[in-house]
């Protein structure tokens, strides 16, 4: 083999055992770091208390708090939401998390709306989208009574 | 001393080239580079040392800061030099960024030298975002939300970006862990190495001089050392005595800790991100992505890529319409919104003069110890496992 030609399989070598490397130590690595983007969000059962405290309730505010895991710690999560009684055992709970970015929304009874502070969108009492750049309405929760307690599906 | 270096290193080679003349009317402007260099330097500095002091984890961070800026000795000082070192690290980097525009300083050959350039402005801006959720205070957790919110707007791979960015579905304990270690470590990195690169890039090409020097006049100004560099070195000594001012008189704000469920809270990032903000307003609904993503994205990719826009060779500022034109717009669109964003009014709701004990708290048992001095004054409606138990009893017996 010509001098050329053992130098030319040296860089072709040097480089196929650098990028071996690379691969087998950044793969791995990459893995790490992206590891919450297919992570699967477990949801939960929360209760909100007893439906006869809630009862005749109107976009009545209410703060719970509930624990769940955050990656190495048991966390407690805070969540807001507003409750309506609809009579005959329906319920209406909306989240408070603005479709847009995640501000929450505050409901005003005088406009009949939720409007959020930070972009200036407004909610009708449906959660409907009024005006304001939210391309989605405002997230209706799942409810359910049970034991004369109203919980709600946490994610 | 000076032999032994010179045995062993390139040492006269290197002062050799660092005397080399600058072009002539090299002025005031061509100090922010350094200017910018000696701010990241202060920024790792106080950094490195407020680091010693902190914990990222939200059961720790706020009192980890409050800790610093109230009881470890020169520590409100040192957290006002990193504080405002950083507001005034994006000022001096945009301004080094505009000299350049102005002065066409990124044509040929020095395209590299700009693409560096702006990358570092990038890094920049994610010291000051990852920064700022540190204190894990109110500011910290809304700003931080809202930003990682709006990278998850981003077409198809949007969601995915904001899970890796959190760590999660949500702002929490592995959120904070992450952005602590993409400002302390993943950031520094990429800065050094790219302000490495940058200088390498500077010098190598030499300085570009001003629109109107001759050719004649590119090697015949002052050396760089010890000239320019004594220059640099006054005005970083001014600049600290300003930031070190401000450290000492202006107080470093730090709000509530963290609330998610504290509605009365009106999210505002820092001012440098507020015309970013404030731009999201104008876009609705199914326009909403152009404020989110297309604008920001399409904007940094051209400021990114300018040197291989404007291929032309003149300099001088009244013979390149097209890019003062397009500078001074973005500039007034950035400037305007900042300042539209700063002076908004916020939100004003009948809610938030809601008595208290309107709204109903339901807290688990194990809820942690910030709920603690909020709860007396409101409605506690707190379940234990046993009411829950005896709840279900009472159901089933009812059966």
């Amino acid at each position: 083999m010509s001098n050329n030609g053992r130098r030319s399989f040296l860089q072709i070598a040097t480089a196929f055992i650098g990028g071996l490397i690379s691969l087998a130590a950044g793969i791995p690595l990459i893995g790490f770091a992206i590891s919450p983007a297919w992570k699967k969000e477990e949801t939960q059962w929360v209760d909100l208390g007893f439906v006869d405290n809630l009862k005749n309730s109107r976009f009545k505010k209410v703060n719970y708090a509930f624990t769940a895991q955050d990656g190495w710690v048991k966390a407690t999560k805070k969540r807001s939401v507003y409750v309506t009684d609809l009579g005959n055992g329906e319920w209406s709970v909306f989240s408070r998390t603005c479709s847009h970015l995640g501000c929450l929304v505050r409901w005003e009874e005088s406009e009949n709306s939720f409007l959020c502070p930070c972009h200036g969108a407004v909610f009708d009492k449906d959660g409907a989208v009024v005006a304001g750049p939210p391309p989605k309405p405002l997230q209706k929760l799942e409810v359910k009574v049970d034991n004369g307690l109203l919980f709600v599906r946490e994610a | 001393m000076k032999q032994f270096l010179n045995d062993r290193l390139p040492f006269d080679g290197v002062m050799a080239h660092l005397r080399k003349p600058l072009p002539k009317h090299i002025n005031l402007l061509f100090s922010l580079g350094s200017l910018a260099m000696f701010l990241l330097l202060l920024q790792a500095a106080t950094g490195a040392f407020l680091a010693l002091s902190y914990t990222p984890s939200p059961d720790h961070a706020y009192n980890a800061v409050k800790y610093i800026s109230a009881e470890v000795p020169f520590g409100k000082f040192v957290r006002g030099l990193h504080h405002w070192g950083a507001s005034a690290m994006v000022v001096i980097v945009f301004l080094h960024l505009l000299r350049v525009v102005l002065y066409g300083s990124y044509k040929a050959p020095r395209e590299l030298t700009w693409v560096f350039g702006v990358l570092l402005l990038l890094v920049t801006l994610g010291f000051g975002f990852t920064g700022y959720l540190l204190p894990w205070d109110e500011k910290a957790y809304w700003a931080t939300k809202v930003g990682v919110e709006i990278s998850g707007k981003a077409p198809i791979l949007g969601e995915w970006v904001a899970k890796i960015l959190r760590g999660g579905a949500e702002v929490g304990a592995v959120t904070l862990s992450r952005f602590y270690a993409l400002h302390t470590i993943w950031l520094p990195w990429m800065a050094f190495a790219l302000v490495g690169i940058h200088l390498f890039l500077v010098r190598y090409y030499g300085s570009s001089g001003t629109p109107n020097n001759t050719a004649e006049e590119m090697h015949s100004g002052k050396p760089f050392f010890p000239d320019q560099v004594f220059e640099d070195v006054v005005g970083m000594l001014i600049f600290f005595v300003v930031l070190a001012c401000a450290a000492l008189f202006a107080p470093v704000p730090l709000e509530d800790v963290a609330d998610p469920t504290n509605a009365d809270y009106d999210p505002r990032p820092e001012w440098y991100f507020l015309f970013l903000f404030q731009l999201l307003k104008y876009f609705q609904g199914p326009f909403e992505i152009l404020g989110t993503f297309v604008i920001p994205t399409v904007g940094m990719l051209l400021l990114l890529f300018l040197p291989f826009l404007d291929r032309s060779e003149r300099k001088v500022l009244w013979k390149r319409p097209i890019a003062m034109t397009v500078t001074s717009v973005c500039v007034i669109a950035i400037v305007g919104l900042t300042i539209l964003g700063a002076t908004a009014p916020k939100l004003e709701t009948q809610e938030e003069t809601q008595p208290a004990d309107e709204v109903q708290q339901v807290t688990p048992t194990d809820t942690g110890p910030e709920d603690t001095d909020e709860e007396e004054d409101v409605f506690d409606f707190q379940l234990t496992e046993e009411e829950i138990e005896s709840a279900k009893e009472v159901g089933e017996e009812a059966q």
